[in-house]
């Protein structure tokens, strides 16, 4: 039996407009997890623990309830590595690996106009939990009051996603059987190309012996 | 002490001011140095005699702590020590004359000798070997030994020059009188010699018993040495040549047997491609239920590495993990495949990571193994035009003018390929054009056809090469 609970991850950041004198830093950013569904994750998740750059004090950010989110100042770009607890101590963490975004070529986001959003769409998947895990992962309840969007269309991703896939999928195929049928065509010639050539190497070396 | 002493003299050349307050200091220092040190040296232990200064300085120290080895009896090691010679009186020598065994002539000579071992045997006439010569007597001779080429004069000349030269046929054959007897090369006195030898034995032998016989063969011999000179005799632009054409024999089998495996390949590809495809043809036109069984079909051939693609790390184990994981390519994969993959996705605009729903991993996942697959093929119907290509040639020169039995249009792709671009550009290697390696190897066969050794002589070497050592073994025993 398999539960799946699909959830996002990413960052929001925006430029200040400006160095910051006492540190340099040019950026605020929240790096977070949310639940793709509007569900509160603290009933199964034990505790998320965002591990920052080492030059942050404190590196690692543990948050046991909603939100999950670490929100910093800085000024670079680095690997973020999000490990996720859970509630069950059987079920071992899982953990997601994410490049904290700051930086984009478009004007807005450049000047500070516009926050970038950078998330990811994935899927905790559970292969037979134990029964006390099912019981949370089942009755969850509602985190936020009200509409509980994405900054992203995930369903319009998912969909469009899969119709490429699936039409690459054909394309390769037809070529696939294609090649395939060539390929017999060709081993067949060089097969009777062979034979051929055996009959008349015989020949040839049966002059030589009548003649030595 | 000795270093203060030093800079007083130093000072007294230089005239330096101020010596007689440190002379007196230095002094007065000195003096109860010496008092206190009188007490303390019983104490310490005395260098051993005979051994040397320095020695002693690296196992003594003047902390007076007990010197770190283990005290040994080092009372007798480090003196000179004398020779120890036999406690035994002199044993007298005499001059006395004594004869040779092994000479002739019974001359006496003389020498020093142990009084003791007066009257014994000569002792080196022991090294006096000689070789064993048959001797035959006159009936021997007529009745088995005659030969229509060989005199009785030069069969007895040949014996006694064997025994006084010991069968060193070298020297038989270069001391040879020819102006009494035809020239003989040395494979002809060594027949003569061996055939006697071989007659006498078999003759003399008594009923019944085995005699060994020493085979010699001379026309081998000669054949043998004729083709060593011409060996030694090569020109160095010869020696090059053939080594040139080996290694250019050795390239062409090389390339035959990787061609030879990629056609193995090529075959398990077809039948993986084949199986591949009936499956999922089958698919669409059973239920879902029964997806399952051509799916597992499939598992057992992918599981084979090279020919069917990616196998993708199991996920059926309990336990949690993120879907994204499912779609991560194995580590074995080669660069080459990656590169494919990469390449046709980008064509196709497909992220390299797409969003992870169970579908969208269940066919991206297959639609990599299917590019791989596409890319096999490829590259087996390259390796095919080649050998199409070869064959060709081959074709040609055996038959010239004669029409192929077989159409070979070898270029020609399919209009919508998306691997044109980069398999036809990395696999065919720029510098192999068809026509070059084929002649090589066209000529290469043609050369082999024309040399081939007739049956008999691998064979008789190889035989005489394996009895030629056990001919010395025997000459060896015999002395």
């Amino acid at each position: 039996m398999t539960i799946v609970k699909p959830v996002i991850y990413g960052n929001i950041s925006r430029y200040f407009g400006k160095k910051r004198d006492e540190d340099g830093h040019t950026h605020q950013w929240t790096v977070y997890v949310k639940p793709y569904k509007n569900e509160d994750l603290s009933t199964y998740v034990k505790k998320i623990n965002f591990k920052l750059h080492e030059s942050y004090p404190n590196p690692n950010r543990v948050l046991v309830k909603p939100p999950y989110e670490v929100t910093e100042t800085g000024w670079g770009e680095f690997e973020v590595v999000i490990k996720i607890y859970f509630n069950d101590p059987n079920e071992r963490p899982v953990t997601i690996y994410h490049l904290l975004k700051l930086f984009q070529s478009e004007t807005d986001i450049m000047l500070g106009k516009k926050s970038l959003v950078a998330e990811y769409y994935d899927e905790i998947v559970f292969q037979d939990p134990t029964a006390m895990m099912q019981q949370l992962l089942n009755s969850t309840r509602p985190v936020a009051i009200g509409a509980y969007k994405h900054e992203t269309d995930f369903e319009e991703k998912k969909e469009k996603t899969l119709e490429k896939i699936l039409s690459a999928k054909t394309k390769i195929r037809y070529e696939i059987q294609e090649l395939n049928e060539r390929l017999k065509q060709k081993k067949e010639s060089i097969q009777t190309l062979k034979d051929h050539l055996e009959k008349l190497e015989d020949a040839d070396v049966t002059d030589v012996e009548n003649v030595t | 002490i000795v270093k203060m002493a030093a800079g007083m003299d130093v000072r007294d050349i230089l005239e330096l001011e101020g010596p007689e307050q440190q002379f007196i200091t230095k002094d007065a220092l000195m003096n109860d140095r010496k008092k206190k040190v009188a007490k303390k040296t019983d104490v310490s232990f005395k260098r051993p005699e005979g051994m040397h200064r320095e020695l002693w300085g690296l196992l003594w120290t003047d902390n007076k702590d007990a010197p770190p080895i283990i005290p040994t009896d080092t009372n007798q090691g480090y003196k000179q020590m004398k020779a120890k010679i036999g406690s035994s009186k002199v044993r007298p020598w005499k001059w006395m004359p004594f004869t040779n065994p092994a000479r002739k002539d019974g001359a006496v000579f003389y020498h020093w000798r142990r009084v003791a071992d007066e009257g014994k045997d000569y002792p080196f006439a022991r090294f006096n070997k000689a070789v064993d010569i048959p001797v035959y007597s006159d009936l021997e001779y007529q009745q088995h030994l005659h030969d229509d080429n060989w005199t009785r004069q030069e069969t007895d000349f040949l014996f006694d020059q064997c025994k006084r030269f010991d069968l060193r046929f070298i020297i038989v054959h270069d001391r040879w009188d020819r102006d009494k007897f035809p020239n003989r090369s040395v494979e002809d006195i060594k027949e003569r010699y061996y055939s006697i030898c071989n007659t006498l034995t078999k003759v003399r032998a008594p009923q019944g018993s085995e005699p060994k016989i020493r085979a010699f063969d001379a026309e081998h011999e000669r054949k043998r040495k004729l083709q060593l000179t011409k060996l030694f005799d090569r020109t160095p632009e010869q020696v090059e040549e053939e080594e040139h054409l080996i290694a250019e024999l050795k390239k062409i089998e090389l390339r035959k047997k990787e061609r030879e495996k990629k056609t193995q390949d090529l075959q398990k590809l077809i039948t993986a491609a084949d199986s591949n495809f009936d499956a999922r043809r089958s698919e669409k036109k059973q239920t879902k239920k029964k997806i399952h069984t051509p799916h597992q079909k499939i598992n057992p051939t992918v599981s084979t590495p090279e020919p069917s693609g990616i196998k993708f790390a199991d996920f059926k184990t309990s336990g949690v993990s993120l879907r994204s994981q499912r779609m991560k390519l194995p580590a074995s994969i080669g660069q080459k495949k990656l590169k494919a993959i990469e390449q046709v996705l980008e064509e196709l605009g497909i992220e390299y990571s797409p969003i992870p729903t169970e579908d969208t991993v269940t066919h991206f996942n297959e639609l990599r193994q299917d590019i791989v697959l596409l890319y096999e093929l490829k590259i087996a119907l390259a390796t095919c035009d080649y050998e199409l290509e070869s064959l060709k040639h081959r074709f040609e020169t055996l038959a010239p003018g004669k029409p192929l039995p077989v159409e070979t249009c070898i270029k020609s792709e399919p209009e919508s390929s998306v691997l044109s671009a980069e398999t036809t550009g990395s696999m065919v290697n720029p510098s192999l054009s068809p026509d070059s390696p084929s002649k090589q190897k066209m000529l290469a066969e043609a050369i082999d056809v024309l040399n081939a050794n007739p049956p008999g002589t691998p064979n008789r070497k190889r035989k005489a090469a394996l009895e030629l050592p056990n001919m010395l073994k025997k000459i060896k025993q015999k002395m």
